[in-house]
């Protein structure tokens, strides 16, 4: 296996992606909850408690926690649910998602639940997210980061994302942030731990939660697949194997991130698999988003 | 309390509505929104209430949980409940608030305001400067007087820092 994992074998891999790697040490970042936030003056709240804040010019509520004199996951404010501590890259998948409000939406891998409290906070509590997990200890987490940003509009299951249909609901929208390898940015002991066997495993996973989730999305509806893993067999290799396989489409997204891959490790990629936005780890973690669609759909 | 206690829902969620009455606030939940799953209660809205089966884990608006003949209020419902203009609640100093939320008791000397009725053995809200819900307690005597007064006027019963402990 020696061959197939290890530090340098996934940095080789970085760099014939095109990737020098360097070393990154990511900052805390915060997500302002809008909608419970709404005129609390949150960041004067709390600078006056010590909390030095940046705001993050790629995203619309992300701050960066420049320096703090209190642990930011322990004021009032957090535990009032006025915002979330969420990694900067991970608040970008549900921002892309068109018109939310009133929408029925599934959330197919949602603990802990950072990303399902968002799109409760974007579409202000109305229409329904079904939030899946398929981890019941994870599910406890979800279920206590709903209450604390006093979520309303959620119905959570112990549910594999790859059951996912057999809920018989047709959904607006559907996010998968897939089960991933993760990356080395934002686990210290990745590189000792993974392999690429992992990564493959991982990959086959995601097709098969990508496969049951395009039948429950409605025909006009958007998925939005992201992972936070650096690997293209979980990312534009298994795009360009949605496109190919499951009548999608890939949407123009709008963000942070350099383009998609289009050929990797010789192998070249429907062109338009450049739509998908790639963020190397640096002023966030490794991070892979994507928008999709139904092709070929007459409404 | 505007409640119709009929049904097997309203029969269920008796430990509910007791709770919320210590309060001296009339809340409109409709019972048959209200839905209990291994003693904890959800209140569902219309939309929901179609797509709920007995399989849920967490469903709209936690309400709280049901142990022993007991009831354990969600955050989410003592917000509710402090946005009653008739409830029980005390605003306590910056201070007193930070203390609370570290599962301290509340000092009389800390009170800032009072509405409702505060009499010893009551349950109250317990709010901060800004008029949001910390917790709640049990008056455990005068909560009035001197400016001085180091004695515990409340004792904590709940509170957010639960959301940390929760996580030991």
């Amino acid at each position: 296996m020696g061959l197939m994992s290890g530090k340098d074998f996934f940095i080789d891999r970085y760099q014939q992606l095109g990737w020098k790697y360097r070393e990154t040490k990511l900052r805390q970042t915060i997500r302002i909850n809008e909608t419970n936030a709404k005129g609390k003056n949150l960041v004067d709240r709390l600078e006056h408690l010590g909390v030095s804040l940046e705001k993050i010019p790629f995203l619309k509520s992300g701050y960066w926690v420049q320096s703090s004199k209190v642990s930011v996951g322990a004021t009032a404010e957090y535990l009032l649910g006025f915002y979330s501590i969420q990694e900067a890259a991970a608040q970008i998948p549900v921002s892309l998602f068109t018109r939310l409000k009133g929408k029925f939406v599934l959330d197919a891998s949602a603990a802990p639940g950072g990303k399902t409290v968002q799109l409760a906070n974007l579409m202000e509590n109305t229409g329904i997210i079904v939030a899946l997990d398929v981890e019941k200890r994870r599910l406890s987490a979800l279920s206590n980061h709903l209450e604390r940003c006093h979520v309303r509009n959620t119905l959570v299951y112990l549910l594999d994302a790859r059951l996912s249909s057999n809920l018989k609901f047709k959904f607006h929208r559907i996010l998968i942030d897939a089960p991933c390898s993760g990356n080395f940015a934002s686990d210290p002991v990745w590189f000792k731990n993974r392999t690429l066997k992992d990564v493959e495993r991982n990959s086959a996973l995601q097709r098969q939660i990508l496969t049951k989730a395009v039948e429950c999305l409605a025909d006009d509806g958007e998925l939005i697949y992201s992972t936070c893993s650096l690997e293209p067999e979980e990312d534009e290799l298994n795009i360009d194997w949605a496109i190919k396989n499951l009548k999608l489409s890939i949407e123009e997204i709008s963000c942070h991130g350099e383009k998609g891959l289009t050929e990797i490790f010789g192998t070249k990629l429907d062109p338009l698999v450049e739509r998908c936005k790639r963020l190397w780890p640096g002023e966030t973690q490794g991070f892979f988003v994507c928008k999709l669609k139904k092709r070929g759909v007459v409404l | 309390m505007q409640i119709k206690k009929t049904g097997r829902c309203a029969m269920k969620a008796a430990s509910l509505f007791n709770f919320i009455s210590q309060f001296n606030v009339q809340v409109a939940l409709n019972p048959e929104l209200i839905f209990e799953k291994n003693g904890r209660f959800f209140l569902l809205n219309d939309l929901i209430k179609p797509l709920v089966n007995r399989d849920f884990f967490y469903a709209g608006v936690y309400l709280g949980k049901a142990k022993a003949g007991k009831f354990f209020p969600s955050f989410i419902l003592l917000s509710l409940l402090a946005k009653e203009g008739q409830a029980n609640r005390i605003v306590i100093d910056r201070k007193s608030a930070w203390l609370f939320i570290c599962g301290r008791d509340v000092l009389r000397k800390s009170i800032v305001r009072i509405h409702g009725q505060a009499k010893k053995g009551t349950n109250t809200l317990v709010l901060n400067e800004f008029g949001e819900c910390l917790g709640f307690g049990r008056i455990l005597g005068k909560v009035t007087g001197l400016i001085l007064g180091n004695e515990i006027a409340i004792r904590n019963v709940s509170d957010i820092g639960d959301f940390l402990r929760r996580e030991r």
